[in-house]
């Protein structure tokens, strides 16, 4: 299955070392790779079809980029298809715009479920896979609630949508969703890592689904507590700012 | 009573159009104010014991200050006479460095029992209810992160403002905020939010000054609390309310 990797700073930064073991760790997945982060609040993606790590070496881009992508948070993706092709559009993140301002959404999970779901908004994603049309869920869920915007606050209609994703679609999710400036993420079946302060790593607030994390320190493990719904996150600034069950 | 404002925004954003009417609402209100505010990840405040209006004038650097200062947050605060002091250095926001942030706190309210808590850590030694219930916030978040680090900072607030609320019973309000996240507290009055339309959706104003601070009260959402014995704590980033927990 797919991996995830988040980088939230309170100030502009680089995952050098944390991204290409993310990489490395996470080398089974070889379907794709995508990287994204905001630019003056506008969303950058890179991305690509190939495999991240093969015979012996990183992708070269991805080392690349690694050193060079320098952003308050920084979300990755590494690919091991359960739904769609292999090739860029496919692979991860990918970015709609609702509630006012641009995102970036990165996925893994199982939901074959959602598959067959038409977007009744627009542009809807050229990719055919599970997380594409979990995405344009999520987004069509907010683009119909934008009358509530002045008076109700994201996390309501964030739970309202994921509550109405899983009731409708059933699946496995686990995704990480940002607009710059915090990265919401939620998983109903795998457990997130969480580090803050390495001193291995980057000296940030690092978020992966790896197993066991990218360093033998102590990765605080985040999961979906049975009977709740799932586990939804909210990080700013470096912080674990919320940590909650989608059901009370 | 002292009023409170802030400020929270996707990119730097002045509050020139908004700090002004702050100052006008709160004209009744002359003993003092200040304004805080992140440049690059430090803290600055600009303060004063002059009222924040002088005869039928915003102060002069109040207003200088609201043209000039752009940052994602920015808080400010104007003192009532029964703050019951005069010095420049008593004024808010008040700041400290902890959990690797600098924070910058602004309060209003009452509390006749809460002047007794002793910090390990004062911030300073004068008789100010604002820094005894900063003192007792930051205490508390540090010790509840210190302890269970899975868990959130709102988690570790949230339990701070209980035990602040059931040990030192009182009215209560505040805005606490590093460079990205605005917490706002309330056990009693209420918080307004308003989203200027000039700014298309990219700031968020906020005040405890009774209907707002525009012509039309009805374009702020209100969110009032009575019960003191309870309280409830907003989350905002960049323009967004993202979170609202009662406590």
């Amino acid at each position: 299955m797919c991996d995830l990797f988040a980088l939230s700073a309170a100030q502009h930064y680089t995952a050098a070392t944390s991204l290409p073991l993310f990489a490395v760790r996470g080398r089974q997945n070889v379907h794709g790779w995508g990287i994204g982060f905001f630019r003056h609040r506008v969303p950058v993606v890179e991305k690509s079809g190939d495999q991240v790590f093969a015979f012996g070496r990183l992708h070269v881009s991805f080392q690349r980029l690694a050193r060079v992508v320098n952003s308050p948070i920084i979300l990755a993706h590494i690919r091991y298809k359960t739904s769609g092709e292999v090739d860029e559009c496919h692979a991860h993140p990918f970015v709609l715009t609702f509630w006012g301002q641009s995102w970036i959404f990165a996925h893994n999970g199982k939901a074959p479920a959602i598959e067959p779901y038409v977007s009744s908004h627009t542009p809807v994603l050229e990719a055919a896979s599970d997380s594409a049309r979990t995405f344009e869920f999520l987004r069509d869920y907010f683009a119909d609630a934008e009358p509530r915007r002045p008076h109700t606050q994201f996390d309501v209609i964030l739970r309202e949508a994921l509550v109405h994703l899983l009731q409708r679609y059933p699946g496995k999710y686990n995704f990480l969703l940002t607009n710059g400036q915090v990265i919401w993420a939620f998983t109903n079946h795998r457990q997130f890592l969480m580090l803050k302060g390495s001193e291995k790593l980057e000296d940030v607030l690092l978020l992966t689904t790896i197993e066991d994390g990218l360093s033998s320190e102590n990765w605080q493990k985040l999961a979906a507590r049975e009977g709740r719904g799932g586990r939804l996150l909210l990080i700013a600034g470096g912080d674990l700012i919320l940590s909650a069950d989608l059901l009370p | 009573m002292c009023e409170l404002f802030a400020m929270s925004a996707g990119q730097h954003y002045t509050a020139q159009d908004y700090l002004p009417l702050f100052a006008d609402k709160a004209r009744a209100n002359m003993s003092g104010w200040g304004i805080g505010f992140f440049r690059e990840g430090q803290v600055h405040i600009e303060k004063s014991c002059e009222g924040v209006y002088e005869g039928d004038m915003v102060h002069d650097s109040f207003q200088r200050l609201a043209r000039v200062i752009g940052s994602r947050i920015i808080i400010s605060h104007i003192r009532c006479p029964k703050a019951g002091h005069q010095q420049e250095s008593l004024a808010q926001p008040l700041t400290d460095h902890f959990l690797d942030h600098h924070w910058l706190f602004s309060f209003k309210g009452e509390s006749e029992s809460g002047h007794g808590y002793d910090s390990p850590r004062p911030l300073m030694r004068e008789r100010l209810l604002a820094a005894r219930v900063f003192e007792f916030v930051r205490d508390g978040l540090e010790a509840l992160q210190g302890a269970s680090p899975e868990h959130g900072l709102y988690q570790g607030l949230a339990a701070a403002c209980q035990q602040l609320i059931s040990r030192y019973p009182g009215e209560y309000a505040f805005f606490l905020a590093n460079e990205t996240v605005l917490f706002a507290f309330l056990n009693h009055g209420e918080i307004l939010t308003y989203h200027p339309p000039e700014a298309r959706g990219e700031s968020l104003v906020l005040t405890t000054v009774s209907g707002g601070l525009t012509r039309y009260p009805e374009h702020w959402c209100a969110y009032p609390h009575e019960d003191v014995r309870h309280g409830q704590i907003l989350i905002i980033s960049g323009a967004d309310l993202l979170y609202l927990g009662r406590i």
